[in-house]
């Protein structure tokens, strides 16, 4: 009998091709298109950057779960993604020792502090990005003119930096040599203007996140939230809604932030508050906030939620809300869990 | 003609181009069976017969009292040589009974009975008397399921077949359209049920116009109607498929008689037709045999209790031993591993699988990373991926909020999950455990 050497398991015995380690490499190749163009703006500053960043994440995910002799992870690709989204979201003349440093942040703090990949509660990158940010505010909000090289002569002010210093749009489109606002439009569709090094071209971000769509790697329902609330509320509070998802890092944000698996809830509705949860915070924080840009932190803040978001959950197959006396009132509130 | 389906579910490679043109081979020389005493849900049966009895084919040979009991035939006239535990197709020892051949050809059916014409009593006592179960896979009791306590609107015939590699029931539509129409009437007449609908997944839409044309011939003018489905797992799954069909949900912790539904397989209404028709008891039942490490996929009728090691002996299958990773009765998505291929088709057997060994890979599990695939494929739109959660961490009450008791054991959540977290394996063992804490809770509570 030819026995011994059967395995046997619980079924199912088939699995889909999908694992980790292919949606991690999806994500890479996503934003390989923003990261070129981050590149070719800022130059070869800009490719250091990105390169340390990235070997930073992966040498300390290594090196920490050496150290506290727990397997072996890099082969996840989930460090190559947390450092590759880090320098997109920094500004391209971060110093080194600066972006290596919050590149260490996010990795052993705010990820494998909490388990490593799946068990934190904060994007990591955004975490890296808070940190430097409030640890280091002058160095990470200096911005660049593009394709001018890294140079003192050549900083800026970035669009919505210009908005929150009271300039109209008209003023902006000038700054960027731009006759009038529908030219200002197209030029930050397109990309070129001041800004964190992978953010500004919205076409080429959001052909990454076509690509991910279609590939099933993130759904739609975060995206659509964040960027309806964004602009609704945008409007709502005075702001030119179009120039709002146009500048800043809001799509770059909505795609590939947002939507992170880790920090973002499961459930369609959870889904759904959460991403108007961010849109919300981004109107607000550049409306009424210190800061021209709100991303980061509407994002982080509403991280925290997504433990609580995910208890709205969807009707199961078949449930139907038990039947109370007539004077009990919440079958409403039953239904959702 | 609308393509109905449900919410969720996955679209796992169908494999079914090995075997589904293959025309069902009647293999019935075989030399012994080893026939398990107990082969459907319910109560366990005796044995009525001892080491050294003659039995011929179709002679009732284990049997019970009580309603939850389906009694077996012998498979195979001869000789009882053994009566002793082997291991079955759900990989649990059992007692079996062990019938060699011994030239006779004796025949024991019981006399035909026109089933259209007879009591409903008479009926339903024919089909526990011939030992008919669900043939799908859970071996449910037939005069059980057809003899509802509900009004029933709509007998269902579960043509979607699911799972990959299988295509036993696609042959026996294309092969035998008219003994399927015939059983859809008969069950219709059982339940008084006005209305009929044979499902059928897309990938056979071929078996459509044969079965519209048995329908207008033998569906003695009742309505029956051809129902395609989306090609999708778990759309032969009885919840999923009432769903479909009806757009109706079968109530949590409830039976499809509470929709007004009655779901019988394919092979089963085959095998209630030869049951009246020829008196014949279920002694032998179809099966595709097929994966990578087999060399000759086909679609069987064998005798209950062949051994799959007798066919490969006898050449009937033939095995490619250096690439054998594993052996699988049912599909590869529900189905049992076997630890060795010595075990007797039973009843519920739909199939056996002769998986290579690139296909039997074992995966480790990784840690989730919430990308929620589990949450849209779940076909009872359960939240597997918190159910892991709740379970991982102990807490029975969130475990149950979610609805762990409610879980069909698809197994579509590992089936597509990234990490290969075992979704569904925890989840099998979370219910027996959640049950039996609920029954020493409800216990307690008595005393």
């Amino acid at each position: 009998m030819p026995a011994s050497n059967l395995l046997l398991s619980s079924s199912p015995h088939a699995f889909a091709p999908a694992t980790t380690r292919k949606v991690m490499l999806a994500v890479i190749i996503a934003l390989l298109p923003a990261t070129g163009y981050g590149i070719y703006l800022y130059g070869l500053p800009a490719l250091i950057l990105v390169i340390a960043t990235v070997a930073a994440s992966v040498a300390s995910e290594l090196l920490f779960r050496a150290a506290i002799k727990a397997p072996r992870s890099v082969g996840d690709l989930s460090a190559i993604v947390t450092g590759l989204l880090l320098a997109l979201i920094l500004p391209p003349s971060t110093p080194l020792w600066m972006a290596v440093l919050g590149a260490v942040f996010s990795i052993v703090v705010a990820k494998e502090f909490f388990g490593g990949l799946g068990a934190n509660p904060f994007n990591p990158a955004l975490i890296g990005r808070a940190f430097l940010l409030m640890s280091f505010p002058a160095a990470i909000t200096t911005w660049h003119k593009p394709l001018q090289g890294i140079v003192d002569a050549a900083t800026t002010a970035t669009p919505l930096n210009l908005v929150k210093q009271g300039a109209s749009l008209a003023d902006v489109a000038a700054q960027l040599g731009q006759g009038d606002v529908g030219g200002l439009y197209w030029q930050l569709f397109l990309g070129n203007r001041s800004g964190s090094l992978g953010e500004s071209s919205i076409l080429l971000v959001t052909i990454g996140g076509l690509f991910l769509l279609g590939l099933g790697v993130i759904q739609w329902i975060v995206p659509v939230a964040v960027l309806g609330t964004t602009a609704l509320f945008s409007w709502a509070l005075g702001m030119d809604p179009l120039f709002s998802l146009l500048s800043g890092g809001v799509v770059f944000g909505a795609l590939f932030m947002a939507t992170d698996y880790s920090t973002s809830p499961l459930t369609p509705l959870g889904k759904a508050l959460y991403g108007a949860g961010i849109g919300l915070l981004i109107a607000v924080i550049r409306k009424f906030g210190g800061f021209p840009e709100g991303v980061t932190y509407a994002i982080l803040v509403m991280n925290m939620l997504s433990p609580f978001l995910d208890k709205l959950r969807v009707k199961k197959y078949g449930y139907v809300a038990p039947k109370k006396p007539a004077k009990a009132a919440a079958p409403a509130k039953e239904a959702a869990k | 003609m609308a393509v109905k389906s449900f919410k969720g579910g996955a679209h796992p490679p169908e494999r079914k181009d090995r075997t589904s043109g293959l025309p069902i081979e009647y293999l019935r020389g075989a030399k012994s069976v080893v026939i398990p005493v107990n082969q459907h849900f319910g109560a366990p049966l005796q044995p009525l017969v001892k080491v050294g009895d003659q039995v011929k084919r179709g002679q009732k040979i284990a049997d019970a009292e009580g309603r939850m009991t389906v009694p077996v035939h012998a498979s195979i006239a001869g000789v009882v040589k053994k009566i002793e535990p082997r291991t079955q197709s759900n990989n649990v020892d059992g007692p079996c009974i062990v019938v060699e051949a011994d030239g006779s050809d004796g025949v024991d059916f019981l006399a035909p009975l026109d089933g259209f014409a007879c009591t409903k009593d008479e009926a339903l006592a024919r089909i526990r008397e011939a030992g008919i179960v669900g043939m799908g896979g859970a071996g449910f009791p037939a005069h059980v399921k057809l003899a509802p306590s509900k009004p029933i609107a709509m007998v269902i015939a579960n043509g979607a077949e699911c799972e990959p590699y299988l295509t036993i029931d696609e042959r026996v539509m294309i092969e035998r359209p008219g003994d399927l129409v015939e059983g859809v009437a008969l069950t219709m007449r059982i339940v008084g049920a006005p209305k009929g609908v044979i499902a059928v997944e897309e990938n056979k839409a071929h078996a459509v116009a044969g079965l519209e044309k048995a329908v207008a011939e033998k569906g003695r003018g009742l309505d029956i109607e051809v129902q395609l489905l989306k090609t999708k797992y778990p759309q032969g799954g009885e919840k999923m498929l009432i769903s479909a069909v009806t757009g109706k949900e079968v109530p949590s912790g409830g039976l499809p008689m509470d929709v007004g539904c009655v779901v019988q397989n394919i092979g089963t209404l085959v095998a209630m037709v030869e049951a009246f028709r020829e008196g014949k008891p279920l002694v032998e039942r179809g099966l595709t045999i097929s994966g990578a490490a087999c060399a000759s996929p086909k679609n069987v009728v064998v005798p209950i209790g062949t051994l799959i090691s007798d066919l490969v002996a006898e050449g009937k299958i033939e095995v490619n031993e250096a690439d054998l990773g594993r052996v699988i009765f049912g599909g590869p998505m529900m189905g049992t591993a076997v630890p060795h291929y010595a075990i007797p088709v039973q009843k519920n057997s739909s199939g056996v699988l002769l998986v290579s060994k690139k296909e039997a890979e074992h995966y480790v599990e990784h840690s989730c990373i919430r990308c929620g695939r589990c949450m849209r494929a779940c076909s009872c739109r359960l939240s597997p991926a918190l159910l892991n959660q709740a379970l991982l961490a102990g807490d029975w009450e969130d475990a149950e909020k979610i609805g762990l008791l409610d879980c069909v054991e698809c197994g579509t959540c590992s089936y597509v999950c990234p990490a290969r977290i075992q979704l569904v394996q925890r989840f099998r063992v979370g219910k027996q455990l959640l049950r039996a804490k609920k029954q020493k809770e409800a216990q307690n509570a008595c005393k």
